[in-house]
């Protein structure tokens, strides 16, 4: 199954992922509209700086942008009184019309990837992009001005890591 | 040999949340296993629900949580009926229509039973219902509804609130008895808990607690007209409804040596003292993680979990059960709470002692809004979150609290709701033996520690 990675190395925390994730996720797809019509919620993935330090050295990065990781098996689905949380062939899917909002997910997700808003919302790897191919499959992998994100195997994604990065963004401060 | 018996592979008494998982843990690796399970209930639904359902906010299809063919799905061959004895030297299952029914492989997944206090005459009046089954209770609960309009619940635990709390949307005036000095006392400390019952009271539902029930009065059989309370004051009530805890439920092992305390005894394989016999779910008295000792945490995630490791080890997949440790979440009247752990360790049937903890870290932002986190050598040994910001990725201190993560260097950042992952990750490279998850590995991996 195809999951979402991040480059840390390459991630400067812009945010740009949570925008595009935030935006994703309304009726329209678009920001200004999203803004305009009240309709942007929170993002399903977060930046988050590593360590206490925003530029440790020793982890070699910066950040992460982090969702959910699609555990198998998934604490959040062993968790859920509905079944809302649910496996479809390896990813981690929440029935939005299932979940009572108990947040039995939030307490179990070792990641902190759930957001409780009324109902439990998580990645869930784009499905209206379903059609859409290359980067431009999840919009967060689209957003991305650094090309630290990156959807893949995990193999695929270590070849990744094992190459040199060559951007001016590759500096520790 | 009997020549009724009929013979089986695997066999689980219980079709719930144990029972459930680890029959679609043997289908999915064993697809030519025979399968039976025998159930005193038909119907597969969620218990933690039947509040929800009581409350009229959950239909009854609302309340299954697989197919209503699964059991033709998965090829599983069903005995409604219920067990009534064991002969684990013959590895047969009695069956209460006088058949039995053999196994290679048997699971325990019977769960818990209401435990109903020693009340004169709480047996004997109508409208008396514990909250666990939906034909048993949760239906006849509303068809006595009719009849009602004052409602008395016994017990301050997490079922008896959320019954109140459910009688008291279908419009009854509700009162709750606790024994305890607090309600919650299974979940929360004592500050916690009076938030909560300054809720429930802001909300129409006083709490008394310290109130000890001694009779329920009434004539014998007919309907429950009030309870008594030792100090002689009386509650006038049509309706009762009991939520003082649960016990396990043993009668099918009465005759056999299985090794058993308050629940089924078993390893660290979910196998009970009987090789060829799991157990798993609210009836299995297995590891606690913080208490280092087998415990229930009668709690639907542990046996979910339990029910697909047990699978697993009677596939001869072995797999070792971590161990569970208590944990919740739950609203009342729209205030999230989240508690886990030991910090709120009062006796319960299997004793207990309190003031496990030496430190406590708390933040209140605002009143009733807090995170407040109890260590112990400085690592988390319990939380209790209420709030909307305070709960949110509350499951960090929880992997924190299950590995065992020395958080000495964290503990101001522990609090702030804010917390995320980013920031623990240097803490958990560095306890990376404790991950052992390939998403946790994977992750490490990334960052290059
Ligand atoms: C109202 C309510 C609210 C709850 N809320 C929460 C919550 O918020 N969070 C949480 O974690 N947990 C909650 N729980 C607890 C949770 O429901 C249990 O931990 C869980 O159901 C245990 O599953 P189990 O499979 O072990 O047993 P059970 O669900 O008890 O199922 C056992 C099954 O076996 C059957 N059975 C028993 N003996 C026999 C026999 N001899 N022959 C045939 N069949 C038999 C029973 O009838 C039952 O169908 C709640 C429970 C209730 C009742």
């Amino acid at each position: 199954m195809e999951r979402l990675f991040c480059d840390p190395r390459r991630c400067v925390a812009c945010r740009a992922c949570e925008i595009a994730c935030a935006v994703e996720h309304t009726s329209s797809k678009e920001l200004f509209a999203a803004v305009l019509n009240g309709d942007l919620g929170p993002p399903r993935r977060r930046v988050q700086r590593l360590g206490a330090n925003p530029f440790r050295v020793a982890i070699g990065g910066v950040a992460l942008s982090l969702g959910c990781h699609h555990c198998d098996p998934a604490p959040c689905v062993d968790a859920c009184i509905t079944s809302a949380m649910h496996k479809v062939n390896g990813e981690t899917v929440c029935d939005l019309d299932k979940c009572v909002g108990c947040w039995m997910c939030v307490m179990s997700c070792p990641y902190g990837a759930i957001t409780p808003r009324v109902k439990a919302l998580k990645c869930d790897l784009c499905p209206d992009r379903k059609e859409r191919r290359e980067s431009a499959r999840y919009a967060c992998v689209e957003s991305c001005p650094t090309d630290a994100l990156f959807a893949g195997r995990f193999e695929d994604f270590e070849s990744v890591l094992a190459r040199p990065i060559e951007r001016p963004w590759e500096v520790v401060r | 040999m009997n020549p009724k018996a009929k013979s089986a592979s695997y066999v689980i008494v219980g079709a719930s949340a144990a029972g459930v998982t680890a029959a679609e843990a043997l289908r999915r690796y064993d697809a030519g296993a025979e399968i039976v399970m025998v159930s005193d209930e038909r119907v597969i639904y969620s218990r933690p629900l039947l509040s929800y359902y009581l409350a009229g906010k959950l239909d009854e299809d609302q309340l299954l949580y697989r197919p209503r063919d699964f059991f033709e799905r998965y090829k599983i061959k069903t005995l409604f009926t219920r067990a009534v004895g064991l002969d684990t030297e013959k590895s047969q299952v009695h069956l209460q229509d006088g058949t039995t029914v053999a196994y290679d492989k048997l699971l325990l997944a019977t769960g818990s039973s209401p435990r109903f206090p020693t009340v004169e005459g709480i047996r004997q009046r109508g409208g008396v219902f514990g909250l666990r089954k939906l034909e048993e209770d949760a239906k006849a609960i509303l068809s006595w509804l009719p009849k009602a309009k004052r409602a008395v619940v016994l017990g301050g635990g997490l079922v008896g609130l959320k019954a109140a709390a459910a009688l008291k949307e279908r419009g009854l005036h509700v009162t709750v008895l606790v024994d305890s000095p607090h309600a919650l006392s299974q979940m929360l400390d004592e500050s916690s808990a009076r938030i909560f019952e300054e809720i429930f009271e802001r909300n129409g539902v006083p709490i008394r607690t310290k109130a000890k029930p001694v009779a329920l009065l009434g004539k014998n059989n007919s309907g429950v007209e009030g309870v008594q309370l030792a100090s002689g004051e009386v509650f006038a009530c049509d309706l009762v409804v009991v939520g003082k805890g649960v016990d396990p439920n043993l009668e099918l092992l009465e005759d056999t040596k299985l090794r058993k305390d308050y629940g089924v005894f078993v390893d660290d394989y979910l196998c009970t003292s009987i090789e060829n016999i799991y157990a798993a779910g609210d009836v299995a008295q297995a590891r606690d993680v913080l208490r280092g000792e087998a415990w229930i945490n009668a709690l639907w995630p542990c046996a979910v979990e339990q029910g697909r490791i047990a699978a697993l080890n009677m596939l001869g997949q072995e797999t070792v059960y971590r161990g569970s440790m208590r944990q919740n979440s739950v609203q009342f009247f729209g205030v999230p709470v989240i508690s886990a752990g030991l910090a709120v360790l009062t006796p319960g049937p299997l004793g207990g002692r309190s003031g496990e903890h030496d430190e406590t870290l708390e933040f209140r932002p605002a009143p009733g809004i807090y995170r407040k986190i109890f260590l112990k050598d400085e690592t988390i040994v319990g939380f209790v979150l209420v709030g909307d910001l305070p709960i949110e990725r509350a499951g960090l201190l929880r992997i924190l609290m299950d590995r065992r993560v020395n958080v000495a260097g964290v503990k101001e950042e522990l609090l702030e709701p804010g917390l995320d992952l980013g920031y623990l990750l240097p803490l958990i490279a560095e306890n990376r033996e404790q991950f052992v998850e390939r998403e946790f590995r994977e992750l490490v991996q990334t960052v290059g520690v």
